[in-house]
């Protein structure tokens, strides 16, 4: 029963092949077209083969976009940096916040935890859009609108509950007496938080901030309602793609490949700890 | 000559992994054959292929080589429920809807007895078990323990050739679990009921069965009587493994003397002298064979208070109705047992004696047994 | 000197009390033993002395000093917990260290003590192992090093053979008392083997459903224990308990038609019931008839290592286990024997509460 016949693995591996297909085809596609021309792009029958051209990647770097309506200044650049800044920035914060506060919860008990636990946790589930005009008419009063701090203390509603309740399963997976160990043989509390706590939660504190940052990167709406021209990131700042002169997919285009291939990296690299992060501190022994 | 009621012909079990590789064979040509009425443990470590066998005559796993006969039928290739086998499990495993009651007169509903029969019959083996008055409770309101009773109660109810125990005692206390192996055991001797139990604890498979087939790494090592196998282990492991405190165990040069033997311990060089009117003639071709052996002595081998030999006490333990005198001879500690409450000095020497007769003999290269001294 | 003392502590989680006002003291260099089945409370006792838990009530004195509200770290307590509890991403060397580390010692001091109790407990060949790669004995022994290291002067074992394979343990027990003399600490040491208590204990405080049900020597408990509970948890089988009637001279005590001969001093009991408890050491068995002896046949003998089990049944339908060692073992299934318990190896108690009942002479 434990080894598959030939005919099974054949088609195991076809299933694979289609699955993989599947997901892959739109960014092999998107890769694709991040080298061709706007024509060539929306040419009938698309094809696969063409003359491959650098003028999107050219124009997304330098700033300027020639079109036949005239050109046009891309702060494309300038939206990644934000991106890299405001995802960062808010995954380091998050981290600060929530992994000792995702210790607090593994291990002690207090009045409301639980409930306090799921309330956090609820903000992933409510649609953004729910506090959006609230946020958007508080900002103005408290003078946020349009600023990096702003957007880095929304940005902790994407960020802040994956943490702790990712982090907070990890060290419920530590079991208490190593901690009573290293306590007993001397040191402090904040000595075992630090050398003994965190080295064994690493694995689910590097997937949960991995996790929050793809999340953080992906946001749209947020920066969307919140952010102005010169703070916007990535996701906002592929719109201005879309112009009066026609959608200029082929800087579209680049302009994904530019805005998946930080993420899509870090993935990749840290894949090992995403999946181990996820379900081991999922679940409970 | 009693019959064989369960018959294992060169039972192999390979496990297959993803590579051939990483293939695991689990169980090597096992051969048993095993009489009726006859009660027998599978004993050995973890890994050693007692409860992959166990399986295999449930019908849980498929053999891969070999065939299993019982009351003279193949088993092998028909599914558990056609094989007429009741099997207590090492999980407990019983329903959690259903009252300990209904949980052990579930196994009797494919017999068709009366009610008021079945209802006796779990009265009985409730009450040889003691657990009469659990018998309406749930499965989760109940100990470990407990559990463990009612799953061995609903195993032994149903009328089988055979019954399969895969460690029955593991979960219950220390004292409860010697007044319970009498139970069983007097249970099962009285009703003539083929077992085959699995358990890693020496202790258990001493008590209850009338044979041991000791395992190690998917192979037989012996199977004989608890006392065939505390007298003449076949070798080192089987030596070794069985018996509480533990054989003891020493590389030594055989050195023949004109008169006799001398034993000359390697690692710290003491030296046993014996003479060759110790010795029968069969055993003493056989040493002369050997230049290095694996000596090998148990508890009721060390008398201490006379004797040539010295070793150092370390400690006195008396447990009520026995003591060990532990004390470290030849680097190793040894331990003597007396039924009296006895105790030495702490680091004293105490000067002890080893009868030939008490001494095994062990081949240094491959383990097996040469001779031993009961022989004599 | 007293140096280790408990004083009414009482320990609840929610509503579970989980020790009630339990007292007990242990003088310096003494081995304590906290013995009981599981669910008795021992490990959350040992943790309200080692600072991890806090008790609800009561007070724990360590050295003389109030320690109740003092961190762990600074109770000078080491301990070895039932299931290792080692740092995983420490190697064996930089676990024993630990406590050492603490203390500031310069890195050849450390090395040194480190590399001295290795030796003493054979682990120094796997010292820059990490705990995933050693076998279970292996581990056990790194935690044991790692309580021992720094000479605290108190120093707790949780059930530290527990899951160590027999063979080992049994090895372990036979090496723990010199280990441990040659630190000098007290140790509190809980186990659930009853063999294990009385081999390594100075005193063991029999622990019931978080109380203490007795607290003395080995050798007290054994052969006077208080209760009929306390009884039952020593020997291996369990101690026969019996229901019995005194005659009026309170000099025979009958089991339905059966007699066994009392000792003296009870005629406090004359005319009455109770429980009497035989260890199965205690029955004597003859081939030949002797004085006060009752007839039995064999129903079932079942070895027990150094001693055999024999189940024995009296033409009056009493059931009695009798253990007797091995060697002397030449008894079959259906044979007859006379047997005997001495007088003064009876035990009585009182129906009702269980207690033992003393004889006039106490």
């Amino acid at each position: 029963m434990n080894q598959l016949s030939k005919p099974q693995r054949v088609f195991r591996g076809f299933l694979l092949g289609l699955v993989i297909l599947f997901f892959m085809f739109p960014i092999f596609w998107i890769f694709l077209m991040s080298f061709q021309t706007n024509e060539q792009i929306l040419r009938i029958p698309p094809s696969i083969f063409f003359e491959p051209t650098l003028i999107n990647y050219q124009a997304l770097i330098t700033g300027r976009l020639e079109t036949q309506a005239g050109n046009l200044d891309i702060a494309f650049m300038e939206n990644l940096w934000n991106s890299v800044f405001l995802s960062s920035s808010a995954v380091l914060l998050s981290l600060v916040l929530g992994v000792p506060a995702a210790y607090a919860f593994a291990r002690y008990r207090f009045r409301l935890g639980e409930d306090i636990a799921f309330t956090i946790l609820s903000f992933r589930f409510a649609p953004p859009l729910l506090v959006l005009l609230p946020l958007t008419l508080y900002f103005e009063d408290i003078g946020l609108s349009n600023t990096y701090t702003g957007l880095i203390w929304v940005y902790q509603l994407i960020s802040l509950p994956l943490i702790l309740w990712i982090v907070r399963g990890y060290f419920e997976d530590i079991s208490p007496d190593i901690e009573s160990a290293y306590r007993l043989a001397g040191h402090s509390w904040l000595k075992t938080f630090l050398k003994i706590s965190i080295p064994l939660a690493r694995p689910g504190i590097a997937a949960a901030g991995l996790l929050s940052f793809i999340f953080a990167w992906n946001n749209f709406v947020f920066a969307l309602v919140l952010a102005s021209a010169d703070k916007q990131p990535v996701t906002v700042g592929a719109l201005a793609f879309v112009t009066a002169s026609g959608i200029q997919y082929g800087q579209i285009a680049s302009g994904i490949v530019l805005s998946v291939t930080p993420t899509l990296l870090l993935a990749l690299y840290a894949q090992r700890y995403l999946v181990e992060g996820l379900s081991l501190g999922a679940v409970k022994g | 000559m009693t019959e064989v009621q369960l018959s294992l012909n060169s039972v192999d079990k390979t496990y297959y992994g993803k590579k051939i590789e990483t293939a695991v064979r689990a169980v090597k040509n096992l051969s048993l054959q095993i009489k009726k009425g006859e009660i027998v443990a599978l004993l050995g470590s973890s890994g050693c292929g007692k409860t992959s066998t166990l399986r295999m005559i449930a019908g849980f796993e498929d053999v891969t080589g070999g065939t299993i006969q019982l009351s003279n039928r193949d088993i092998h290739d028909l599914p558990p429920a056609k094989r007429n086998v009741a099997m207590a499990f090492e999980g407990y495993s019983l329903y959690p809807p259903l009252t300990v009651r209904d949980n052990i007169a579930f196994a009797l509903k494919a017999e068709r007895i009366s009610r008021s029969e079945s209802d006796s019959k779990v009265i009985e083996m409730a009450k040889f078990l003691e657990i009469e008055e659990i018998l309406d409770r749930y499965p989760s309101s109940i100990s470990a323990g407990q559990q463990q009773r009612a799953s061995l109660a609903r195993a032994l109810v149903r009328k089988a050739d055979l019954y399969l125990l895969d460690e029955p005692m593991g979960q219950l206390e220390p004292q409860l679990r010697s007044v319970l192996r009498v139970r069983l055991k007097q249970y099962l001797q009285v009703h003539q009921m083929t077992t085959v139990l699995v358990t890693h604890d020496q202790t258990e498979a001493n008590a209850l069965a009338d044979r041991i087939a000791v395992m190690e790494d998917g192979e037989l090592q012996q199977f004989e009587t608890p006392t065939q196998l505390k007298h003449k282990p076949a070798n080192i492991y089987v030596g070794t493994f069985i018996g509480e405190p533990p054989m003891n165990t020493f590389a030594a040069e055989v050195k023949p003397t004109g008169k006799g033997f001398q034993f000359r311990l390697e690692e710290t060089g003491e030296i046993l002298d014996y003479q060759a009117v110790d010795f029968q003639q069969s055993l003493h071709d056989q040493l002369i064979k050997h230049k290095r052996i694996v000596l090998g002595l148990r508890p009721h081998a060390v008398k201490l208070g006379k004797g040539a030999l010295m070793a150092q006490v370390i400690s006195n333990q008396w447990l009520g109705d026995q003591s060990h005198i532990a004390a470290e001879f030849a680097n190793k500690i040894i331990v003597a047992v007396s039924h009296q409450r006895e105790s030495f000095k702490l680091d004293e020497k105490v000067p002890f004696q080893l009868e030939a007769s008490d001494l095994h003999f062990f081949n240094a290269e491959n383990g097996n047994a040469i001779a031993h001294g009961l022989e004599i | 000197m007293t140096t280790l003392q408990l004083d009414r502590v009482t320990k609840k989680f929610k509503a579970d009390v989980v020790l009630d006002e339990v007292s007990f003291e242990a003088k310096a260099g003494e081995t304590v033993v906290i013995f009981g089945p599981s669910g008795s409370g021992k490990t959350v006792l040992l943790r309200v002395i080692a600072g991890v838990h806090e008790p609800e009530e009561g007070k724990v004195l360590l050295q003389g000093h109030d320690m109740t509200d003092v961190a762990p770290e600074h109770r000078d307590v080491g301990m070895a917990f039932q299931n290792f509890a080692l740092f995983p991403h420490f190697s064996a060397r930089e676990n024993i260290a630990s406590p050492l580390t603490a203390l500031g010692k310069s890195e050849s001091q450390i090395e040194e003590q480190v590399h001295s109790i290795a030796q003493l407990l054979k682990i120094e060949h796997v010292l820059e192992h990490l705990p995933r790669a050693l076998s279970n004995g292996q581990k056990q022994r790194t935690a044991l090093a790692r309580a021992l290291v720094a000479a605290p002067k108190t120093v707790l074992l949780d059930d530290p053979l527990r899951n160590v394979d027999a063979k080992l343990r049994f090895e372990m027990r036979l090496e723990l008392p010199r280990l441990l003399r040659r630190f000098g600490s007290t140790v509190l040491y809980v186990t659930q083997d009853y063999r294990e208590a009385m081999a390594l204990a100075d005193r063991i405080a029999v622990l019931l459903g978080g109380e203490i049900a007795q607290f003395d020597t080995p050798e007290s408990i054994y052969l006077r224990p208080d209760s009929i509970e306390v009884a039952k948890l020593f020997g291996e089988p369990a101690i026969n308990i019996l229901r019995g009637k005194v005659n009026e001279q309170a000099n025979r005590v009958s089991v339905n038609q059966n007699q066994f001969i009392m000792p003296k001093g009870f005629h406090n009991k004359a005319g009455k019931f109770c429980e009497i408890g035989i260890r199965p050491e205690s029955i004597k068995l003859f081939r030949e008839k002797r004085v006060g002896a009752i007839s039995y046949e064999v129903i079932t003998i079942t070895p027990l290592n150094e001693r055999s089990v024999v189940l024995l049944r009296s033409q009056e339908g009493l059931e009695l286990l009798a253990t007797y060692p091995a060697e002397e073992q030449t008894a079959k299934i259906g044979d007859a024997f006379w047997g005997m318990v001495v007088p003064e190896d009876l035990l009585l108690f009182e129906i009702e509460t269980g207690q033992r009942c003393l004889s006039e002479r106490n």
